[in-house]
């Protein structure tokens, strides 16, 4: 399970950003923070092999002492199901594209995919 | 890794080089004295060597040896620190020391690296860190299983003022002696048991005799031999040339670093002579000297600057002792590394093969292969020494170490490697550690590159180190030197994670070691091919955290500012709150106020998402932070980012804050801030403003008007300056957003403006600014107040106010609003700052043209900015006795005071309203006062002037008529009257004086429609004095009246059949005919509690033609009483007026009033406010009717065009003026109102105008008719109406009649026929001559006809054909002619007429009378 999930923009602003132990939101800030170097030398680097056969799911981006930070998918369908619910927010006539998402469906389904605080 | 002053080769070279030690005779430490240093101080800026030197190695090659540097330095004999990994507490500090004294220069370099979005500032070297890593090099305690640092040499320094030199030098060669070998001493340690001793002769030239130095000098030559000795004169300046002389200072550089370095600062704790042992000193000592020590050079930098060095020393000087190292560095310490290297070479060489084996085979022997000594749990420990000093297995190392000093880094790289071999499989983990690390150091130095850096090697070594041997320092130095080489290499990324493992461990010791790794692999991580901008941040900010918990503000506040770069305005608010936050503490503590100042701001400016708590800490932090800064610097007050000001919402009110009641007395409403502005309501304003502009110019509105604005906001046109005027205050509506979620208290606010005098008339006086004080956690507002005292230019530019967040000592929850204080100075409990804050206000988005509608740009606003011009009169309008309910067409009298609170006399006292028939002042015309002036002496009096009816008269038996001229009550002429509801206001003078009040009485008439009405009224008056800026000022009130349902009245008029009685009439008023007029009144009222019950006083009538004659009401009971629901009729007979009165008058047209009184005394309606608001509410009856005036002209310009023939209109007009009454009911009435237990009488009027006859006409409009207005007013050329007139109106000219006995007798039995003569009057109620033809033919066919037993015939001739001229009466005599008694219908003839022109037209069938019955009884 997660205890954080972030849906970052192109531009890398957070469009969305959760974390499930709230008293430590700060560290995970900065954690997906820091990942998006990761991401974007990964996507960077199959940019230049193959523009088309892009995968989106970028592995484990990189370890950290208690935790480790994902890119996109994971054999699991937990990613799969977050893209589904990203594009039903995109699909939102009344959705602002750069917006933070302020969706309560999306909320929703991403409670369900942390990790149920005690 | 940022970059380095020196390259990575020079910086290995300079990490490891030939130590030399000094040892000084006390007379020879003197003569350094007098240039304030000691003597290896002396020597160390020239201890780089500039030339090449030479030297073979085993094999006799020759090696090149460049740019040598030596090491010189004291002996030390007390360990400056523990052999232990950890370094101790005093080089600790002695490194902080270090790195915080090395700040980045003031505007120092800063290189720009572009990454994706981001442009960062980076200072581009890091100099703290190189001095970090010098220091900490240099201070590395000398290993045993290492020798780099050892000494390799040994310098005995005599001066040549010594008595006897030479038995100086011997004594300190034993001294040296005893030192290595006695074993008393662990430190220092030296490299080969046969130090290198070198002689030096110090002379001093000021004083000493050259010619003994010199003697002595050959004298040491002898016993040393040329190459071990060497005479340096020093100090040959003489103190009284040096004065002016400048000479280069080198040891600057050096000495400062130097002093704090271990070995001299422990030095420098017994300086009276380095030879005097002391072994008694101990680390806390030490420490407390490093402090002192520490203390003085922070105090004293310049101090020791201004103390120069070398004071005694020439260029010449300088010469002689590069002169001097250079000599011994090729002369002495490069043959005897040389030679020993050949020692070692050879005992290895000798030892090899055998060797090998023998040790291998001596160590299975003694340690029988499966218990060594070395266990595994001993492996662990393998900090302990393994190796005695002299053990053969150190011999290569020693070489190696040797041949590494001396840049054979070939040979090193095999020794090492043999070395490492040796050591791994002797499990001697500390020394195969070294010899991996040297191996790959000496690997990455050789030249040309045989060889792929090792970089594995170091990884071991530092593993090792760190997780083996527990010796972090030697870790730390491998990682520090693996890191540099990997940088040099382009391999970022494992420096980086190379640097970040060494500071992966949280003990608190580490903590500057760690933030300088850090930031180092931050800058790695920034200086990637693809450079990692957010690792690099958050790296940063890891440093700057271990920075801040190792004390170092400086460096910590650094760190974070360059990370905030990346993270700035990227929507990543906490973090970039944190390091806000973070920032902002860190300046504080530097004492740079300002930085912390702008760091709070922004976490308290951004759109927080902090919780509340730590949002009121950051306000708490920013408020005590800012305090400080005000404190420092009050010359100009700071801004302040809180509370938010929405400066578009800002609105300035331009006068006195109105009292709206004032006793009994209640004022205008006019403007205020309370309102909301509202656009359709403004518009209205404009619009009235506009009419009254308008009629007090003549009609014409001026070219410059502009609507007077009171209160100007956002959606007002701001475009000009607005107008205020001289002691009247200017109120501003500033609105505060708190955008956090904790209470913020704002007290003393005060307006901040500039003021640009325009007219010099008046003394310098200033403004004052009104204070107000709130807190919210919303948005409030905040009013304050400006007067302005002095004409000029005023500009309002911003607020003053104190800040302070909750008092935390009063307990009140963070909901809490309003802890309104008093102003002064604020309570002690909250800190509360005092700034300023801007009140710029953007105008409208201009998108006009194209420019404009393609960029953003904005028009002016000058909301802020008014003008302040001269006096003007101030108009205050008070209300006594104005009612807030009134029944439909209730008559109320009110009183108006008007006040002039100016010191300027005011005239041109105008009012307009939206409901002009709503109030009147009373006519102007009729001058007496009707009623009592004063309101209290007027209590339950009439509103109506009244006369007593004679006693005798029956009520509503005679009308009194009186005439009046609508001129009289301001109507009819377009000019300045009250044409579209301007009225005039009687003043007295039409001046009202400074000071001045007048009451003037106000009659007010509740409006037709039942409802809620809401009444404007505008109030415009001038100043007496013209010229002025403002041309006119206005008044606004706005009343709300409650219309409650009354009566109801319908009126119709009939023609009368019934011909006037001769003896009473004149012919004239035959002539004229009359008219039967029902009035039908019905009690609507609703509120039965209230109304008790109406009376009907009096009807009156209004017309220019007709006027009621008298009451025929059948009802004994002539006053009209109606109770609730109940419905009463009325019927009147009205005449048509005498011609006579209308001809008189014949320019102006006069209104006859006819007062019918039901009650006992009439209410004279032709006078004020009967007549006012009868004219009021029905303006002339040709501007009422417009539509049908337009008829007549379209169609007479039609007729015009088709020929004389053609009439057709005038037949229209002509038989629409027959059936035309203009004839307006006025019905007075009183109701009776319980009001408290307490009667009251309610007095009212309704009026009805009845235009057609047989039509309809109530006093409760119908809706419908004003629809029909609009309607004409959007189709202006309405197709012609049908060209000739209806039948129904056809059938209306002839008025029949007939006259015959009610009741006839006759003896049928004696006669058997009945002869009865009838009379039938034709009255023709045209104006035109009427064809009639008379047809009494029995058509008893038509069901209407009311059938009756029987019929009758009418003799004599049965057709006429008649001729009636204008309003004409004729009597036909007639006979009918009964057979039986019996009731008969005598309506059977037939009136046909036409107009007597229309030659081409039918005539047609005229309204049949009703029947006329006749009862015909047998007369027996």
């Amino acid at each position: 399970m997660a205890v954080c999930i972030a849906v970052i923009a192109k531009e890398n602003y957070p469009l969305y950003i959760r974390s499930v132990p709230t008293q430590n939101e700060l560290k995970f800030h900065y954690t997906v923070h820091t990942s998006l170097d990761v991401v974007e030398e990964k996507i960077s680097a199959v940019g230049k092999a193959m523009a088309d056969q892009r995968e989106l799911y970028l592995g484990l981006l990189y370890p950290t002492e208690d935790y480790k930070v994902y890119g996109y998918v994971t054999n699991s369908k937990m990613f799969r199901k977050l893209h589904n619910s990203f594009t039903d927010v995109m699909c939102n006539p009344f959705y602002n594209p750069g917006d933070t998402i302020q969706s309560k469906a999306f909320d929703g389904m991403v409670s369900a995919m942390m990790v149920q605080a005690s | 890794m940022a970059q380095c002053v020196q390259s990575v080769h020079e910086f290995i070279q300079d990490s490891f080089v030939p130590m030399v030690a000094v040892l000084c005779s006390e007379d020879a430490e003197k003569v350094t004295r007098k240039n304030n240093l000691n003597f290896s101080e002396l020597l160390r800026p020239f201890c780089r060597l500039t030339s090449e030197g030479h030297m073979r190695d085993p094999n006799n090659q020759v090696q090149v040896v460049k740019n040598l540097r030596i090491s010189v330095n004291n002996v030390v004999t007390r360990p400056s620190v523990p052999a232990s990994g950890t370094p101790s507490l005093a080089q600790r500090l002695l490194l902080s020391e270090v790195v915080s004294t090395c700040q980045p220069a003031e505007g120092g370099v800063a290189n720009v690296i572009t990454a994706g979005d981001y442009d960062l500032n980076i200072s581009a070297t890091t100099p703290w860190f190189e001095a970090y890593r010098e220091t900490f090099l240099q201070s590395m305690p000398a290993a045993d299983h290492e020798f780099l640092n050892h000494y390799l040499a040994c310098l005995l320094v005599v001066s040549s003022s010594e008595a006897v030199p030479v038995e100086k030098f011997l004594k300190l060669s034993q001294e040296q002696h005893r030192i290595q070998h006695s074993g008393e001493y662990t430190n220092p340690k030296w490299f080969i048991p046969n130090t290198l001793k070198y002689y030096v002769l110090l002379h001093d030239m000021s004083q000493g005799d050259e010619h003994r130095a010199d003697s002595v000098y050959e004298d040491m030559k002898q016993r040393y031999g040329a190459q071990g000795c060497y005479l340096l004169k020093v100090n040959s300046r003489t103190a009284a040339a040096g004065a002016d002389e400048q000479i280069p200072d080198p040891w600057s550089q050096y000495l400062h670093k130097s002093s704090l370095q271990n070995g001299s600062l422990v030095n420098s704790l017994d300086s009276t002579h380095p030879l005097q042992l002391d072994t008694s000193g101990d680390t806390p000592g030490s420490l407390d000297a490093l402090r002192a020590v520490a203390v003085e050079t922070k105090a004293g930098t310049a101090a020791a600057a201004a103390a120069s060095h070398g004071a005694c020393l020439t260029l010449n000087d300088h010469d002689r002792i590069r002169q001097f190292i250079q000599e011994f560095t090729f002369r002495g310490l490069l043959p005897h590394i040389e030679k020993n290297i050949r020692q070692l070479n050879d005992q290895l060489v000798s030892r090899k093969g055998l060797s090998r084996s023998l040790f291998s085979a001596t160590k299975k022997w003694f340690g029988g292969g499966k218990v060594p000594e070395k266990s595994i749990a001993e492996l662990k420990n393998t900090s302990g020494l393994l190796y005695p000093p002299e053990a053969p297995e150190l011999q290569i190392r020693k070489m190696a170490d040797l041949c590494f000093l001396v840049q054979h880094y070939e040979l090193a790289y095999s020794c090492y490697h043999t070395a490492k071999k040796d050591f791994l499989s002797d499990q001697a983990m500390l020394y195969a550690a070294g010899a991996l690390e040297m191996a790959a150091v000496s690997a990455f130095l050789q030249g040309g590159a045989p060889r792929p850096y090792p970089a594995h090697y170091m990884d071991t070594a530092i593993q090792t180190y760190r997780d083996v041997c527990k010796n972090m320092h030697l870790a730390e130095r491998c990682a520090l030197l693996s890191a540099e080489i990997l940088k040099s290499q382009a391999k970022f990324s494992d420096a980086a994670t190379l640097l970040i493992k060494m500071t992966s461990e949280v003990s608190g010791d580490c903590d500057l070691r760690s933030a300088l790794l850090l930031e180092q692999a931050a800058h790695c991580f920034i200086n990637m091919r693809n450079p990692m901008v957010r690792k690099f941040a958050f790296h940063m900010i890891l440093a700057g955290h271990r920075f801040s918990k190792a004390g170092q503000k400086r460096h910590a506040l650094r760190c974070y500012c360059q990370a905030m770069q990346v993270y700035k305005g990227k929507g990543w608010s906490l973090a970039e709150d944190h390091i806000n936050f973070t920032i902002g503490r860190q300046s504080f503590t530097l004492r740079q106020p300002e930085n912390a100042v702008s760091a709070f701001r922004h976490i308290l400016t951004n759109e927080s998402q902090q919780a509340s708590s730590q949002q009121a800490a950051f306000l708490r932090e920013y408020l005590y932070v800012y305090k400080n800064v005000t404190g420092v610097c009050d010359v100009a007050l700071p801004q302040l980012p809180l509370p938010y000001i929405n400066s578009s919402a800002t609105r300035v009110y331009f006068g006195h804050e109105r009292r709206l009641a004032e006793g009994e007395k209640q004022a205008a409403t006019h403007v205020s801030l309370d309102q909301e502005f509202d656009r359709d309501l403004a518009a209205m304003w404009r619009d009235l403003e506009e009419q009254v502009v308008a009629s007090a110019n003549r009609g014409v509105v001026p070219a410059t008007f502009q609507a007077t604005q009171c209160c100007l906001n956002s959606q007002t046109d701001n475009l000009r300056f607005p107008l205020a005027v001289v002691e009247e205050p200017i109120i501003v509506e500033v609105v505060f957003r708190n955008p956090l979620k904790v209470p913020l208290v704002l007290s003393d606010v005060s307006l901040l403006w500039k003021f640009t005098l325009k007219d010099f008339s008046r003394p310098q006086d200033a403004a004052v600014g009104d204070a107000l004080a709130f807190s919210n956690e919303k948005e409030t507002l905040a009013r304050l107040k400006l007067l302005p005292h002095q004409t000029g230019q005023l500009n309002i530019l911003g607020l003053v106010y104190n800040l302070a967040s909750t008092p935390s000592t009063g307990g009140t929850t963070v909901s809490s609003s309003a802890a309104l204080k008093s102003d002064g100075p604020s309570p002690a409990d909250g800190t509360s700052v005092r700034g300023r804050q801007d009140l710029e206000i953007q105008g409208p988005r201009l998108n006009q043209t194209k420019e404009e509608k393609t960029s953003v740009s904005h028009g002016p606003d000058r909301r802020l900015d008014p003008t302040i011009t001269p006096p003007m009169p101030l108009l205050e309008v008070f209300f006594l006795q104005f009612p807030t309910a009134l029944l439909c067409g209730e008559i109320r009298k009110a009183y108006v005071e008007f006040c002039n609170v100016s010191g300027v006399p005011l005239c041109g006292l105008r009012v307009v309203s939206t409901h002009p028939d709503f109030f009147t002042f009373g006519s102007s015309s009729l001058a007496t006062p009707l009623t009592p002036l004063s309101p209290t002496s007027f209590e339950n009096c009439s509103a109506y002037k009244t006369l007593a009816t004679p006693p005798g008269a029956t009520p509503g038996s005679v009308a009194a008529v009186t005439l009046v001229s609508a001129g009289d009550f301001g109507l009819g002429e377009g000019g300045s009257g009250t044409s579209n509801g301007v009225a005039e206001i009687p003043l007295e003078d039409r001046v009202l004086k400074p000071g001045q009040s007048t009451q003037l009485p106000l009659w007010l008439r509740g409006p037709d429609h039942e409802g809620v009405h809401e009444i404007n009224f505008l109030f415009y008056y001038e100043s007496a004095v013209k010229g002025g800026k403002i041309s006119h000022r206005v008044l606004r009130h706005t009343v709300f009246i409650c219309a409650s349902r009354s009566l109801c009245v319908r009126a119709t008029a009939c023609r009368s059949n019934t011909l006037p009685e001769e003896e009473a009439e004149e012919e004239d008023e035959r002539r004229n005919g009359s008219m039967l007029v029902f009035v039908d009144v019905e009690n609507i009222n609703t509120n039965e509690a209230g109304v008790r019950e109406f009376h009907i006083a009096q009807v009156s009538s209004s017309s220019k033609q007709w006027r009621l004659h008298r009451c025929i009401n059948p009802a004994e009971d002539k006053d009209c009483k109606l109770n609730s629901r109940e419905r009463g009729k009325l019927c009147f007979r009205a005449t048509r007026c005498k011609p006579v009165q209308g001809t008189i008058m014949t320019s102006i047209e006069k209104y006859i009033f006819a007062d019918l009184s039901l009650g006992n005394e009439q209410i004279i309606s032709s006078t004020t406010p009967c007549a006012d608001f009868f004219f009021r509410r029905c303006p002339p009856s040709d501007s009422r009717r417009p539509p049908v005036a337009v008829e007549t002209q379209g169609r007479l310009s039609r007729s015009q065009g088709a020929g004389p023939g053609g009439g057709a209109e005038d037949l229209t007009s002509l038989v629409r003026k027959c059936n035309e009454v203009d004839l307006d009911i006025i019905v007075l009435w009183k109701a009776f109102v319980v009001e408290d237990n307490k009667q009251v009488i309610l007095e009212g009027q309704l009026h009805v105008a009845l235009q057609t006859i047989g039509k309809e006409a109530c006093s409760l409009t119908q809706k419908e008719e004003a629809q029909e207005m609009v309607l004409l007013k959007f189709k202006p050329e309405l197709p012609p109406p049908m060209t000739r007139p209806s039948m129904e109106q056809l059938s209306h000219l002839i008025k029949t009649n007939l006259h015959y006995p009610e009741s006839y007798r006759h003896p049928f039995i004696h006669k058997s026929l009945c002869l009865v003569p009838v009379t039938l009057t034709l009255s023709n109620c045209s104006l035109a001559q009427v064809d009639v033809i008379i047809d009494l033919r029995h058509k008893t066919t038509s069901p209407e006809s009311l059938e009756v037993h029987g019929s009758f015939t009418w003799l004599g001739q049965t057709q006429y054909k008649l001729q009636l001229r204008a309003q004409e009466v004729m009597r036909v005599p007639l006979r009918a002619c009964f057979l039986h008694a019996g009731v008969y219908n005598l309506g059977t003839p037939r009136v046909f007429a036409k107009l007597a022109d229309q030659g081409a037209m039918c005539e047609t069938s005229q309204q049949t009378a009703t029947p006329a019955l006749i009862i015909i009884i047998n007369d027996t």
